[in-house]
């Protein structure tokens, strides 16, 4: 058999990496926690939104990191970090695809506020505050987490590491992190 | 001429996006309606991004070693018999014993060290563990079903593996945390 599956050899790289994981993210747990008084008071509502937006952040960016590593597989990107008219289409269309869908996020996290509360600010006011703060923070995330899937998937493709077991689980976790925080600057700015 | 074209791509993964988006609102709806124990105990939201992304991890990372062996042909979609997809679920749940133990001892310090009384901290510390393990036994649930499904209907896993179970992954992981922090009684 060419590959033997061995329960120890799989445990120690996967579990030296989830550590790295949860530190990451017990620091976005740690921000997501300041962020408390907004939730419960000064904009009920708002943490409606905060999981559709770490989920849309994984799946936007897995699926750019997985289009980029079939391109340098197949040969299409050369693996150096130049913005080629290949990598532009790639980054255009996760630019796009944040906003159109931040704003769907916030569209559909004010229905669910309406059908489900009596919101404490005006309807209008709450629509517009929620759908800045999602496409704000849907925005600023997804062009920061972008560039950097591009960076990691091109120098680790050059160094020649498995995008399956690094580069997939780092970039959804530093993502997460720099989601939270952009939330929080929207927030911050909005609220 | 250009591969990759900037319409189809936001065209083909809008619907995906959209239908991930709808089952993370059910995760941002249970959280809105326990907002009164989130803010008598704000370290909930603390447990939130680690429970969802170790669970992401494990079950992303179990589907991806078990796309490569179906494509390999070192693993066929059936249950009985594989020893392959045996061990990879013992080395997930090896895994996920160690480092839901070890997360949750993290924040039994970090709650303490905030003030919560030792036994809170403890009890605290306690459901976060049994959440990250009923998350994991069903996340493994999940990636298997969806890896052998997905692999016997002719469609490539790698596409379709990790989408859901990061999407169900992220719902049943706020589900599980509400509803251990109520079983145990925090």
């Amino acid at each position: 058999m060419a590959r033997e599956v061995n329960v120890r050899s799989i445990v120690a790289p996967v579990l030296s990496i989830l550590f790295l994981c949860a530190l990451i993210e017990l620091g976005a747990g740690k921000v997501f926690e300041e962020m408390q008084e907004y939730f419960t008071t000064l904009l009920p509502g708002l943490i409606v939104m905060v999981p559709p937006l770490l989920g849309l952040r994984g799946n936007i960016n897995g699926a750019l990191a997985s289009r980029l590593g079939t391109a340098l597989n197949a040969g299409l990107i050369e693996p150096r970090l130049t913005l080629s008219a290949e990598i532009k289409v790639n980054l255009a269309s996760s630019l796009i695809l944040s906003i159109i869908a931040s704003a769907t996020i916030g569209v559909f996290a004010f229905g669910v506020n309406l059908l489900t509360s009596t919101p404490t600010i005006g309807v209008l006011e709450l629509m517009v505050k929620l759908i800045a703060i999602a496409v704000f923070a849907g925005f600023l995330s997804g062009l920061i987490l972008a560039l950097l899937t591009v960076f990691v998937a091109v120098t680790s493709y050059a160094r020649g590491w498995d995008p399956d077991n690094i580069t997939s689980p780092t970039m959804a976790t530093v993502g997460d992190f720099v989601t939270i925080a952009c939330i929080y600057l929207a927030v911050l700015l909005v609220v | 001429m250009a591969v990759y074209s900037v319409k189809r791509i936001v065209l083909e993964s809008f619907p995906v996006l959209t239908a991930g988006i709808i089952i993370a609102l059910a995760a941002g709806y249970m959280l809105n309606s326990s907002i009164k124990k989130i803010a008598e105990l704000p370290m909930i939201l603390m447990m939130i991004p680690p429970i969802n992304g170790l669970g992401g991890n494990i079950g992303s990372i179990l589907g991806a070693r078990l796309t490569s062996a179906l494509h390999l042909g070192t693993l066929e979609p059936r249950l009985r018999g594989q020893l392959v997809l045996r061990k990879n679920m013992a080395a997930s749940a090896l895994v996920s014993f160690i480092i839901f133990s070890l997360t949750g001892a993290i924040f039994f310090a970090i709650a303490y060290a905030s003030g919560i009384p030792i036994a809170r901290s403890l009890s605290l510390a306690l459901a976060f563990f049994i959440a990250g393990i009923a998350l994991t036994a069903a996340v493994i649930f999940v990636t298997i079903a969806s890896a052998f499904v997905s692999f016997r209907g002719g469609l490539d896993p790698d596409n379709v593996v990790i989408p859901i179970v990061t999407s169900i992954g992220d719902v049943l992981g706020v589900t599980c945390l509400l509803v251990a922090i109520t079983i145990v009684g925090v």
